[in-house]
């Protein structure tokens, strides 16, 4: 810029802020203006400029907010310079409205779920205890409301989802006796809580309900393996299974059909969900959560065990007993499919390529062919599978970034919302009257309220729209079963367990030790802090005396 | 009306008054002699205005040229001043001999 221009630029910006500033400050505004043209040196004339508009500027901001006298009619007011001045009605009204449109936003029952889901992870740091065994008022409420009922579609809800085995096997056993119907429930929870000990008395029920299903065989496996692992036998297991775990893993494999009972679970939770309009998403996708990878391992295992012995077989020239043996493993790792049937992949695949060996060799081509054909198509099916765990695991980007903003404005709000609280209770606390003509209030509560009511609205409405969607995906889901983009959903819900700030920690303990020292350190000072602010404010006896 | 909070600044200001306290001051004069910049020196001349302590008025020097707005301690504020200056000053002295040990 050059230098001649300086003070012609400081002049102008001066001016603009004598024109914005309260008539009150119009005198002094001037005699800074005039003494532009006095000042030497045309960079000290444009310093002298931006420090006289700092000051009328601040004058004005502050007009906004502190009444001042009337405009035109007073040349200067002794107020402005006051230590407390009368609140602006307006400025008081636009807190009061600000605060009042932030508290309307709870009646959207979107809006209190969003709240919530963002303040239910920091259950964990609060209480020190993990954040699935918080108590979930909802459910509370479900449950008493369905006892109250007899309500047994109710009550499996509640007990597919409890996380206490005890309770969750009593509302499973409830639900049942209420209608015997719901016996599938019993799998369900099964899976949740194998080490309850009534499973061999749920699976002998359910074999006699649904005698071609393959799940209460592999619920049994499951049983005999977490008692093995209970009993401390786990070293052994693998040289010498059970026979109770062979027989029920042979069952399995043999089984028509393997039902895992997701439907049924999907079309019980949406009536539920809807009967007794609830809206906790963690709760509503909570049945994807509790279905059974099906024994996963297990399988795999005894698959291999299968795989193994045909391969003896047909070591030995027995054929016919080596392809039975692989066509097993091919039924079962078709039947589980969806149901977890990715973790036996490898024992599928490996059984196509003995079969289309085996077809080769009897000069089965065509058999051959198709068994190359379906082993590429495991390849595809496992890699597709990856890619979606990879995903899953790295996590998608705009549920992270959404996950964040809600759990920000949620914080936020607490944050003004405790500023606003705090400015109100000094205004009344200074003058000891809740007369509004009467509220006083110094600059920096005056800002400190108006600024956190601001706030509050702000993240209240960021809150409302970053969650929105996903209430949006959860209510399709209730209401029409549409499951399309619950992925979505849980993925979100993933991210919003993390409490802000703990994404940085390998473990939640960490951040939750770091949490609390800090917040010690924190009180520790602020209490020096208030030590040392009132010696300094204390009388002091005259050092003359 | 209280007299306002004296802060090192308010004191340079008027420490400058009372050199010379019927003379009247231009701003920018006392912000070369103070040291003191605008956005620091005005609302001191505020604050002494609004106690009284200082008057102030609008003078033209030549055509062409604007007029100036000067200041100067009115009777009151040259007695208030002279009585906080004091008192700064023994509180000055005060804390010089704690600091040097001799008032012991």
């Amino acid at each position: 810029m050059p230098k001649e221009y300086a003070r012609r630029i400081g002049s102008l910006l001066l001016s603009s802020a004598v024109w914005i500033a309260p008539q009150e400050t119009f005198e002094w505004g001037q005699a800074m203006l005039s003494e532009v043209s006095y000042v030497e040196g045309e960079w000290a004339a444009l310093i002298w400029a931006i420090g006289g508009a700092r000051v009328l500027a601040k004058h004005a901001l502050l007009s906004m907010f502190i009444q001042g006298r009337r405009k035109w009619n007073v040349p200067f007011s002794e107020e402005f310079f006051a230590k407390e001045v009368p609140m602006r009605k307006t400025t008081l009204a636009a807190v009061g409205a600000c605060a009042v449109a932030s508290l309307l936003f709870f009646l959207a029952p979107a809006f209190r779920q969003a709240f919530q889901v963002s303040l239910a992870p920091w259950y964990t740091v609060i209480h020190v205890k993990p954040w699935s065994q918080q108590p979930n008022l909802e459910l509370k409420v479900l449950t008493r409301r369905a006892e109250y009922n007899h309500d047994a579609e109710g009550l499996a809800f509640v007990a597919v989802r409890h996380w206490d085995a005890g309770e969750s096997a009593r509302l499973a056993q409830d639900a049942v006796h209420l209608n015997p119907e719901l016996i599938w429930v019993y799998a369900v929870v099964a899976v949740g809580h194998p080490e309850l000990s009534q499973i061999d008395q749920w699976v002998s029920k359910l074999e006699q309900w649904d005698p071609h299903n393959a799940v209460p065989h592999l619920l049994t496996a499951e049983s005999i393996d977490i008692r093995q692992v209970i009993r401390g036998e786990v070293l052994q297991r693998t040289d010498l299974e059970s026979r109770a775990w062979q027989d029920a893993m042979s069952a399995a494999f043999h089984s028509p059909r393997l039902d895992n009972y997701y439907d049924r679970l999907k079309e019980l939770d949406r009536r539920v969900l809807k009967r007794y309009s609830l809206r906790d998403p963690y709760q509503a996708i909570g049945c994807s959560y509790c279905l059974p990878s099906f024994t996963a391992s297990d399988s795999s295992r005894y698959a291999q065990s299968i795989l193994e012995s045909g391969e003896f077989l047909e070591a030995h020239g027995d054929r016919k007993g080596a392809f039975e043996k692989y066509w097993t493993v091919v039924h079962f790792g078709q039947m589980i499919g969806s149901a977890g049937g990715f973790m036996v992949n490898r024992e599928l695949q490996k059984a196509y390529t003995r079969i289309g060996a085996l077809s080769e060799k009897e000069g089965k081509h065509q058999q051959a062919q198709l068994c190359a054909y379906l082993s590429s198509k495991v390849d595809q099916e496992k890699e597709k599978e990856l890619n979606s765990l990879r995903s899953r695991f790295n996590g998608d980007d705009v549920a992270r970034s959404n996950a964040l903003l809600v759990r920000t404005s949620a914080l936020s709000m607490l944050f003004f919302a405790g500023l606003l609280v705090i400015s109100g209770l000094a205004y009344v606390v200074r003058v000891w009257s809740h007369r509004l003509n009467a509220l006083r209030a110094n600059t920096p509560s005056v800002a400190f309220g108006f600024g956190g009511a601001i706030g509050l609205l702000l993240s209240s409405v960021l809150l409302y729209v970053s969650y929105r969607p996903y209430d949006e995906i959860l209510q399709r889901y209730i209401h029409t079963g549409d499951d399309d983009r619950i992925p979505e959903l849980s993925e979100f819900l993933a991210h919003m367990q993390i409490p802000l700030g703990a994404e940085n920690f390998k473990q939640l303990p960490d951040f939750v030790f770091y949490f609390w020292a800090w917040a010690i350190v924190l009180c520790m000072v602020a209490l020096l802090l208030a030590v040392v602010l009132y010696l300094r404010s204390r009388p002091r006896t005259s050092a003359t005396t | 009306m209280e007299t306002p909070r004296l802060s090192p600044q308010t004191l340079r200001v008027l420490e400058r008054f009372v050199e010379r306290p019927t003379a009247w001051r231009y701003g920018y004069e006392l912000s070369r002699d103070t040291g003191l910049k605008s956005g620091t020196l005005y609302p001191i001349l505020m604050r002494l205005a609004k106690h009284s302590l200082l008057e102030t008025k609008w003078v033209t020097t030549e055509d062409g040229v604007p007029p100036r707005h000067t200041y100067r301690l009115t009777t009151k504020g040259i007695k208030e001043v002279r009585k906080a200056l004091a008192q700064a000053c023994s509180g000055r002295k005060v804390r010089q001999l704690a600091l040097s040990g001799s008032g012991a």
